[in-house]
């Protein structure tokens, strides 16, 4: 770190962090919603024997979404620990205690979601099995809430403290 | 939810090949990747939230100094943290558990999964329970009875009714569905946890 730190300021490289983090939870978001979407309104079969698709091919990207919800994991745990010191301690000092719960809560929502991820990934497999429709759109739903939750509590500590505050 | 049921019928097949016509031991392996998959996601969210409840992390980080310690260790210089050293052993428990599941016949699997929900559930609810009945009942010294030790007794043998008294078939049907019920439970769990330090003050 303290190679990095002689390269650029450390408050510099802390809002690089968290603005990477956001361009990737914005991506994520967009495909996880995409996901739950198609999953949610499958395609219908027409008259004639026309097929209204679906305008994504949801499991195409699922591989995609669970790569990207890792790395955002990972990038969060990353950038916690700056929140922990920085963010929290004067968040708690000035009384925004449910901006403190909710974010607390968005740990717990994004393990939850990352331990889901292996039967995720499964259930996404090609070829999809007809079987295990129920389950995987519920997960998928599932995921695609976690990631808005994340989203939204994140926007609300970054507006706090973070990038652009 | 309904829906989520009614498809965990399904998966008495998960033995079966995804694919007609696979090789059988592709089907085999596909088998076991699908047991270790939703295995690991049911135990994983089951023994974090138990982890964090209890506060049993692997290791604690503290961010001032940038130490690691193993272990839950206590406030030294700047808070400390806890939640890599949860996610962290419930990765690896979840993942020796998934492993376990694969070699174990699949009616004892469902079983098993049956017996450690119940047990997440009544465990707590036993020490409450007793917590409960020191204070507002007991017309002796209860103290003894403050234990998670003693409560795990009355919560055991529950478990092990509540297993025994349902049926293998509905233990096979819901058995995905845990994958849903428990992440949900454990939120429900935590964000209570959160309610007194947080929402409510």
């Amino acid at each position: 770190m303290n190679i990095i730190f002689s390269i650029i300021r450390e408050d510099t490289f802390w809002s690089i962090l968290l603005f990477v983090h956001f361009l990737l939870a914005v991506g994520l978001l967009a495909a996880v919603t995409l996901q739950a979407v198609a999953v949610l309104m499958p395609a219908r079969q027409m008259a004639g024997g026309f097929i209204d698709r679906s305008p994504v091919p949801a499991a195409s990207y699922a591989a995609l979404i669970a790569v990207v919800y890792v790395l955002q994991a990972l990038m969060g745990a990353w950038i916690y620990i700056k929140y922990r010191t920085y963010v929290r301690i004067p968040m708690e000092q000035l009384r925004h205690f449910w901006t403190v719960g909710s974010f607390e809560l968005k740990e717990h929502v994004v393990t939850m979601g990352l331990g889901l991820l292996p039967a995720y990934w499964y259930f996404w497999r090609q070829p999809l099995s007809a079987e295990h429709d129920g389950v995987r759109k519920w997960v998928t739903v599932f995921l695609a809430l976690s990631v808005w939750y994340a989203f939204l509590v994140g926007h609300v500590a970054n507006d706090f403290r973070g990038v652009g505050s | 939810m309904t829906q989520t049921l009614d498809v965990g019928e399904g998966f008495s097949q998960l033995d079966s090949s995804p694919a007609k016509g696979a090789p059988a031991s592709t089907a085999q392996t596909s088998a076991k990747l699908g047991t270790f998959a939703i295995t690991f996601s049911i135990a994983f969210a089951l023994l974090y939230t138990v982890y964090e409840r209890l506060n049993w992390p692997l290791f604690t980080y503290h961010p001032v100094l940038g130490n690691l310690d193993f272990g839950r260790q206590p406030t030294g210089v700047g808070p400390p943290m806890f939640w890599y050293g949860w996610i962290v052993l419930a990765a690896a428990s979840a993942f020796v558990v998934a492993g376990i599941a694969t070699i174990i016949p699949t009616r004892w699997l469902r079983r098993a999964t049956v017996f450690c929900c119940a047990l997440a559930v009544l465990w707590p609810a036993a020490l409450t329970g007793l917590r409960i009945f020191i204070v507002d009942w007991a017309t002796f010294d209860a103290d003894f009875l403050n234990s998670p030790w003693v409560a795990a007794i009355p919560a055991f043998v529950g478990a092990a009714v509540v297993t025994y008294y349902v049926p293998a078939r509905l233990a096979e049907r819901v058995w995905t569905s845990w994958l849903l019920i428990v992440p949900i439970g454990g939120l429900v769990v935590l964000g209570y946890s959160l309610l007194q330090p947080w929402f409510l003050r």
